[in-house]
Parts: structure tokens; C-alpha cells; sequence
């Protein structure tokens, strides 16, 4: 029998990423859902003029959709990631429910992770519903935009080959498996930064300072590849020292605009999609056992 | 030193080994995912321009497409007050953040080397030689738009394909050398509908150096689907009787127009489209044979028509 207090016990870990989760969600914070879909489905009415030839007539509310979307989704994931782990720690301090768990036989790491995983969570279950939506709108258009297309294509006496063709370029700039792994690197990059808020808030002393510094890194990190590249390939002893301590230090968020470049109709293969998880559970490792080495004595 | 601050040491003194560690990892992928131009190239620190278009287009990571998105309604508001530098500012900042995107840089030189350009043109309110400046002026920034795009998606059809249209637009400034070409990368890169194999062929029948290709993708194109349209059928019928100036026009006309009626009419419409610029060899006198055949009276004489 395992000792109740070892660490990385499961069920204690999904116990307290339910309680994380039911919390945030007290919080109000999927309120930006509504917001969400009245966006989402205006996207849907920016089909602006265009001089567009017959064959790529009305594919560019397809783009309007996706870009509103998914630009969205990685806002709204990114804020809560920051924000809403930064405000977790001290909350639960505020509340006084943080003495009251580490009063039992909790080890800190699964408090630590009960706290990452509902956060996760509800990222994640924010993300499929908005997915779900643009997925159902995308689909909604993309078959207005076909079938005005085998209209036109029939008035124009395409053949049967050409106008298969006509439909299939269409279709994939529609709701494809490629654009559901763009969704899932909004994800993990939202995990990553998620990581990163809680270990600051493990050593900051005001939510406001975590949200500040987590968003500071969350711009620098987009810098952390071209720090990177300047060491390896730049000149000049100081410099180079400058771009080494800024690459070891942050984490690559760089690695993470794939998405953009999927939106654009760029094949994200399932390789690709794997050493981007790779990185982002190296990530979500790293910060979350510096995380517990600070916490895990500390006094409160 | 108290257990609290030992661990926290700790705690950076294996980020910071886990980062180099990472460094190479990250690089690789990077270059990697750059390989699949899943990423963009690295910051150019080269001009101050390059590390203006680089920082915006990496800092806003994942919202580019959005931002791109929302620009892209301001330039629709910039086009309807035709406030042409605004829409062509905006079009530039558009595609720095979404380079990939064929539809903003084939909008984007549609607003000026179209819209802008007719604009100037018709500007009553400006004397000639401005209005004519301006209108060269918006084409050249159009073009150089769209050239831009072609370079940064060289393996899109659509884009070559508007290229190869710009350039053989006889409202613009037309160089056939350059539309065949463009057309012909279309071609090449596939997934173009019919038309564009035709057009380029167009544009080769009316380039100097092309002229002498065009007669061979003529004849092929008009076994494939619309290989038929009057347009295809009288250049062969100008390519066939400049590469053989003896051959009989008449059994060449009824072989391509079925009957002198239609070889009339199809030959006289594109006799008369002058601005197109097709090459002409035997035309002219066939009409006129047909007209005497056809006993067309002299005041609906193609030739009055002019």
C-alpha cells in the first residue's frame, strides 16, 4: 500500500485540478466564450469585394473566419494561461484554502499540479468549443462557397475533372485535420505559459507582478529563437553572451507560430506536430519541478 | 544560507542547465520547422526596415493572421474614401504579417495597380501629364507588389497566373515577355483551370521572342477542353499563314471556322480588337476574299468599322 503522502498520486492530483477547474470556472472566466462566438459568427460577414476570378470566388471569408478564430483562440488561451495561474497561488493563500490543504497530507508537487491541470483543463475544453464553432461555421461556408463554385463552374462548362479539382482546393481551405493541429499548438503553447506563470507566482508576492512579468516574457519568448541564432551564428564576445542568457532562460515561443504559417494554408505534419509536444512537455516538466523545488518549503 | 533560498538556487541553477541543453534541440527544430516554412527566416538586422517587419511579424505570434485579418478591413475602408497611400501602407504592413497568404497580395496589388491606377486616369480634376504620371506610377507599385509576392510564394499558381494578366493588360504597362513567362510558371506549377494555358499562349503569340513557340501550343491546345473558342481559332489561323505566308487561307479558314460566314465574323472581330495586339499575318486579305464572297456591302465592311 502507497503511502498517503508520496507524490504524483493521481487521484489527489485529479481531485485538486476538479477544484482548480470548478474555481476558475466560478470565476467567470468562459464569459469570453459569448464574446467568442458573436465575433465568430461576424467573421462569417467579411466577405469583402474582391476582383477574385470565377475559381476563387468567396474563398476569402474562409481565410477571414479562420484568422478571426484562431487568433482568438490563442488570445483568450494565452490570457488565462498568464493571468489565471498567476492569480491562483494567491488566491488560495487570500482565501485561506491554501493552509487548509497543505494542512493535510498533501505534497506540494500535486498541489503544484492539481493547480496546472485544471488550468489546462479549462483551457482545453475552452479550445474544443471554440473549435467546434468555427469548425461548424468553417464547414457552413465551405459549402456555400463549392456549391457556388459548381454553379459557376457548370454555367462555365468545366469538366468533370476540373471542377473535382475546383472543390478540393476549396475544401482545404475549409475545416481540415491540419487546421485541428494549429488548434492544438494554441494549446500547448498556453501550457507552456501556464507553467511559466506558476513558477513565478511562486516567488513573486502580487498577482499583478506575475501577470506583468508573465506577459514580458511571453513577448521576449517570441525573441528567444533569434537571441538563439545570434549566438550560434553572431560575432562579438558580449553580445553573444547576452543572447546565450536570454535563450537559456526563456522558452521558445517561437516554435509555437507554426500556427500562423497553418492558418496560411501550410501543411503542419504529424512529425512536426509531435517534436513541438515534445518541446512542450520538456517545458511543462522543467518549470513545473523548478516550481516545486521553490514551493516546496516555502513558508507561509 | 536557509533552505529557502538554497532551493530556489537550485531551482535556477537547473533551468539554466536544462537551457543549454535545450539550445541545440530548439535550433535544430527551428531550422527544421524553417525547412517546411512552417517558420519564417530569421531576424535580418541588416537594415532597420528588415528588423521592423521581422519584430512585428514574430512578436505578435499566433494573433499575425488576425491582426492581418482586421488591416485588412481598414484597407477596405482606405479603398472606399480612395485614399490610395493608405491602402498601399496598409497592404505593405498586411503582408509582413501574412506573407503566405496569396488573397492579401493578389488584394493588395489589385487596389493599385487596378483601382488606384483607373482612379489618376480618370481624374478630371488633375492636368493630363499628372493624371498620366499617377496612373504609371500606381501600375509600377502594383506590379512591384505583386512581383514581391510571387518571389515569397513562388510555388503559387494564382499569384503567377495575376502576374502573367497584369502584364499582358493592354490598359496597362504590357510586356508579353514577362505575362508568358508568368503564365507559364501558372502552368507549370499546375492546378490552373484551362484558360490560363490559353492566355499564356496569347501572350507568347504577341511577344518577339515568343512568337516563334506559340504556333506548336496552338495546335495542342486546341485539342483539350475549350480549345475551340474564336479567339484560339483565328491566331492559328495568323500563325499558320505567317509560318506558311503561300498556303491557301481559304481552305485554312473553312478547315478551322467550318463555314466562310463564321470565318467572316470570328476573323473580323478579331481584326477589329486592334488594342489586343495579336499578330495579323493574312488576315486582312482573307476578309477581304470573304467579303467579295460573301457579297457584304461595302458599308458593313469590316474595314469601315475601324
Amino acid at each position: 500500500m502507497s503511502s498517503p503522502t508520496r507524490p504524483l498520486n493521481p487521484r489527489r492530483i485529479t481531485v485538486l485540478a476538479v477544484n482548480t477547474f470548478t474555481q476558475l470556472m466560478r470565476m467567470k472566466v468562459v464569459y469570453f466564450l459569448g464574446i467568442f462566438v458573436v465575433i465568430a459568427i461576424a467573421a462569417n460577414f467579411l466577405d469583402l469585394p474582391t476582383h477574385a476570378a470565377p475559381e476563387s470566388a468567396g474563398v476569402g471569408v474562409l481565410y477571414a473566419i479562420k484568422n478571426t478564430c484562431i487568433g482568438l483562440m490563442s488570445m483568450f488561451s494565452l490570457v488565462l494561461a498568464v493571468v489565471a495561474t498567476g492569480l491562483l497561488l494567491p488566491k488560495d493563500a487570500e482565501d485561506r484554502t491554501l493552509y487548509t490543504i497543505l494542512a493535510k497530507p498533501v505534497p506540494r508537487l500535486d498541489y503544484l499540479l492539481g493547480k496546472l491541470f485544471g488550468i489546462s483543463a479549462l483551457i482545453f475544453l475552452s479550445l474544443v468549443v471554440m473549435d467546434l464553432l468555427m469548425t461548424g461555421i468553417l464547414t457552413y461556408r465551405t459549402n456555400q462557397v463549392v456549391e457556388t463554385q459548381q454553379q459557376m463552374a457548370a454555367a462555365l462548362g468545366y469538366s468533370p475533372e476540373m471542377t473535382a479539382r475546383l472543390e478540393m482546393e476549396t475544401r482545404a481551405l475549409g475545416p481540415t485535420w491540419n487546421l485541428q493541429g494549429a488548434v492544438l499548438v494554441v494549446f500547448m503553447r498556453a501550457v507552456v505559459m501556464a507553467s511559466v506563470a506558476l513558477l513565478l507566482s511562486t516567488f513573486s508576492t502580487s498577482t499583478l507582478f506575475t501577470a506583468i512579468v508573465g506577459f514580458l516574457v511571453l513577448f521576449v519568448g517570441f525573441f528567444q529563437a533569434d537571441a538563439r541564432e545570434y549566438y550560434f551564428s553572431g560575432t562579438g564576445l558580449l553580445g553573444r553572451l547576452g543572447s546565450a542568457g536570454m535563450s537559456i532562460v526563456l522558452p521558445d515561443l517561437q516554435l509555437y507560430n507554426v500556427i500562423d504559417a497553418v492558418i496560411e494554408g501550410k501543411l503542419l505534419t504529424a512529425a512536426s506536430l509531435l517534436k513541438v509536444a515534445a518541446v512542450t512537455l520538456f517545458y511543462f516538466v522543467l518549470y513545473t519541478f523548478a516550481s516545486w523545488l521553490i514551493f516546496a518549503r516555502k513558508e507561509f | 544560507m536557509s533552505t529557502q533560498l538554497r532551493r530556489t538556487l537550485l531551482a535556477a541553477g537547473i533551468l539554466v542547465v536544462a537551457g543549454i541543453v535545450r539550445m541545440p534541440v530548439e535550433q535544430a527544430l527551428t531550422e527544421d520547422l524553417r525547412s517546411q516554412k512552417l517558420l519564417g527566416k530569421p531576424l535580418d538586422i541588416d537594415t532597420r526596415k528588415k528588423v521592423g517587419q521581422g519584430f512585428w511579424a514574430v512578436s505578435l505570434g499566433g494573433l499575425r493572421t488576425l491582426v492581418a485579418t482586421v488591416l485588412n478591413l481598414r484597407a477596405f475602408s482606405y479603398f472606399e474614401g480612395q485614399k490610395w497611400e493608405q491602402v498601399a501602407d496598409t497592404y505593405d504592413t498586411i503582408v509582413q504579417l501574412a506573407p503566405n497568404s496569396a488573397f492579401y497580395w493578389d488584394t493588395g496589388h489589385w487596389h493599385m495597380a487596378y483601382n488606384a491606377a483607373a482612379h489618376y486616369q480618370t481624374d478630371s480634376s488633375l492636368p493630363e501629364i499628372r493624371a498620366q504620371a499617377e496612373w504609371r506610377k500606381w501600375i509600377k507599385r502594383g506590379t512591384a507588389f505583386l512581383e514581391e509576392g510571387v518571389k515569397q510564394n513562388p510555388d503559387n499558381a494564382l499569384l503567377w497566373k495575376q502576374l502573367g494578366w497584369l502584364y499582358s493588360d493592354p490598359n496597362k504597362l504590357v510586356d508579353y515577355d514577362k505575362s508568358a513567362e508568368a503564365y507559364g510558371r501558372a502552368v507549370e506549377i499546375g492546378g490552373v483551370l484551362p484558360y490560363v494555358n490559353r492566355a499564356r499562349v496569347y501572350a507568347l503569340a504577341r511577344s518577339k521572342n515568343g512568337i516563334d513557340k506559340a504556333l506548336p501550343l496552338v495546335r495542342e491546345l486546341q485539342k483539350e477542353p475549350g480549345g475551340n473558342v474564336p479567339t484560339l481559332l483565328c491566331l492559328r489561323f495568323a500563325l499558320e499563314m505567317r509560318e506558311a505566308p503561300g498556303r491557301d487561307s481559304r481552305l485554312l479558314a473553312l478547315d478551322l471556322f467550318g463555314t466562310p460566314a463564321k470565318a467572316y465574323r470570328h476573323l473580323g472581330n478579331y481584326y477589329l480588337s486592334t488594342g489586343d495586339n495579336f499578330p495579323l499575318n493574312g488576315v486582312a486579305a482573307e476578309l477581304r476574299s470573304l467579303e467579295r464572297d460573301l457579297a457584304i456591302p461595302g458599308e458593313e465592311s469590316i474595314f469601315n468599322q475601324q
